[in-house]
């Protein structure tokens, strides 16, 4: 009996202790906005800096497969090159306080805009090389059979050798944006309150890390499941059509 | 100048580095004509027909389309490729559109021909060919002979005045091969100006009217048809017939 009554009270006081926790965590002072204001600063930096990271990429990409087919654009391929060398070459942390403080430095900015700056930039560099190699993977009877009907290079481009490049490299695209929504949580080094921010706020008021950082850390899970799921389902959507 | 002639080609010279692919051509292509271009492998007649609209850049010489030098760097090499549709070996349909798409593609985006009519068009051609009910098809969905037609049929959609074939069937199941010709026979009979390159001397034979034999990147022997089988006049000619006839 008295082995049972032990069990008990061990359970009841995880229970109270949870609660208790919970309490503290994120309904105390209303804590719990932390976590909201935060994913959402999270999910506008993403959103906003994969649309930028694509046009750049898409760009870079297009000047670069054109260089290495035919040989032109030998000024535009050698700035490119040095943005892919350095951007890929340096932490993105250290790009984003270099914008922040240097670039950005002598003006009052908004830091979601200069996170979206930094953040696409550096997403551009990684999409560039993942469309280039999705360029350069089409067949070149497909350029030639563009060009044969009378349309010009970028015509070609637009019409006939991107949409297949792009249908080919899609996971791999899908994947450089889940990496990109993890990798916005640095942004809290430009005092950003994102939500990886927004947790650490919670756990240097309360000086409990167990429930802000793990419900941080699901959070961040669910979205990740999430993109993966609909990137799924695109992907078989964009397959059936050639089927 | 001859006044039919739609194509003329003057000391038409194409070297990588060392090597003459092409080393001075010198024809002249009439409207109507069907020329075929023969040779063994490596004679340059893929080379001299890319070369007809520039899909190959060539190192000297000129081309007049229509009256044009199109090898000028101040012509549109674009707006007279429009007026020269090409066929190809591996038929390079484009895989991420549908059949229809593939076809109304070029009127629609380069030519400005509304999208109804252009279909309207499209299907009309479809049905020559007795490929009317596979226009939503995917290309991956259809055979190679299917493809080949289908090509053929894209580059009839922007209205060419001349058809350059670049072995159009030898890609092709040989159960297949007939389908394709059957649709060249047809364009013979209208009087499309075409210039084939192939390996299908029979066929040269039957809708030819004059046949072009090529070796080592120089026109060896041009002949109208009859004449060119009947009456070879180079040993290499002779040497060639025998081995393929």
């Amino acid at each position: 009996m008295d082995f049972l009554t032990k069990v008990y009270e061990f359970f009841i006081s995880i229970v109270t202790n949870f609660s208790d926790a919970f309490y503290l965590n994120f309904i105390k002072d209303n804590r719990w906005k932390y976590l909201v204001n935060g994913l959402g600063v999270t999910l506008r930096v993403t959103l906003f800096a994969v649309l930028i990271g694509v046009a750049i990429g898409f760009v870079v990409a297009i000047i670069r497969s054109t260089h290495d087919k035919t040989g032109k654009l030998k000024i535009l391929n050698f700035l490119a090159n040095v943005y892919l060398t350095v951007i890929r070459g340096t932490p993105v942390v250290v790009q984003l306080l270099i914008i922040y403080f240097i670039i950005f430095g002598s003006v009052r900015i908004d830091k979601v805009f200069v996170a979206v700056i930094a953040f696409g930039i550096n997403s551009g560099a990684y999409v560039a090389e993942i469309v280039r190699s999705g360029i350069m993977s089409i067949d070149p009877g497909q350029m030639e059979a563009g060009r044969s009907l009378g349309f010009n290079y970028i015509q070609t481009m637009f019409y006939i050798i991107v949409p297949q490049a792009f249908k080919n490299v899609l996971p791999a695209l899908g994947n450089e944006f889940i990496v990109l929504l993890k990798e916005t949580s640095v942004a809290g080094y430009i005092a950003l309150e994102d939500l990886t921010k927004g947790g650490d706020i919670i756990r240097s008021q309360t000086y409990s890390a167990f429930f802000p950082l793990l419900t941080v850390a699901l959070i961040y899970l669910a979205i990740v499941m999430f993109l993966s799921f609909l990137l799924k389902k695109l992907e078989r959507r964009l397959r059936n059509n050639e089927r | 100048m001859n006044d039919n002639a739609l194509i003329k080609v003057q000391d038409l010279k194409k070297h990588y580095g060392d090597v003459y692919a092409l080393d001075g051509i010198n024809i002249e292509i009439n409207k109507g004509d069907v020329v075929f271009v023969v040779g063994p492998s490596g004679s340059g007649k893929s080379t001299f027909l890319r070369c007809l609209n520039r899909l190959e850049e060539p190192t000297s010489g000129s081309i007049y389309f229509e009256g044009t030098d199109i090898t000028d760097k101040k012509s549109d090499i674009n707006v007279h490729r429009q007026k020269m549709g090409m066929v190809f070996q591996q038929f390079n349909l484009f895989p991420h559109m549908t059949v229809m798409k593939n076809l109304i593609l070029g009127p629609t985006k380069l030519q400005k021909v509304p999208k109804e009519q252009a279909i309207k068009e499209a299907t009309a051609l479809l049905e020559r060919v007795g490929l009317a009910d596979r226009a939503n098809a995917y290309p991956n969905q259809l055979s190679g002979g299917q493809k080949q037609r289908i090509a053929i049929v894209r580059a009839l959609c922007m209205k060419p005045d001349v058809m350059l074939f670049d072995e159009p069937t030898s890609a092709l199941d040989p159960e297949m091969v007939n389908e394709v010709l059957e649709v060249m026979r047809e364009l013979a009979k209208e009087n499309m100006t075409m210039v084939v390159v192939t390996h299908e001397i029979a066929f040269a034979r039957e809708i030819a009217n004059r046949v072009i034999f090529m070796a080592d990147g120089k026109i060896e022997e041009e002949a109208e048809v009859n004449e060119f089988f009947e009456k070879p006049k180079s040993e290499r000619l002779k040497a060639f017939l025998d081995k393929v006839l």
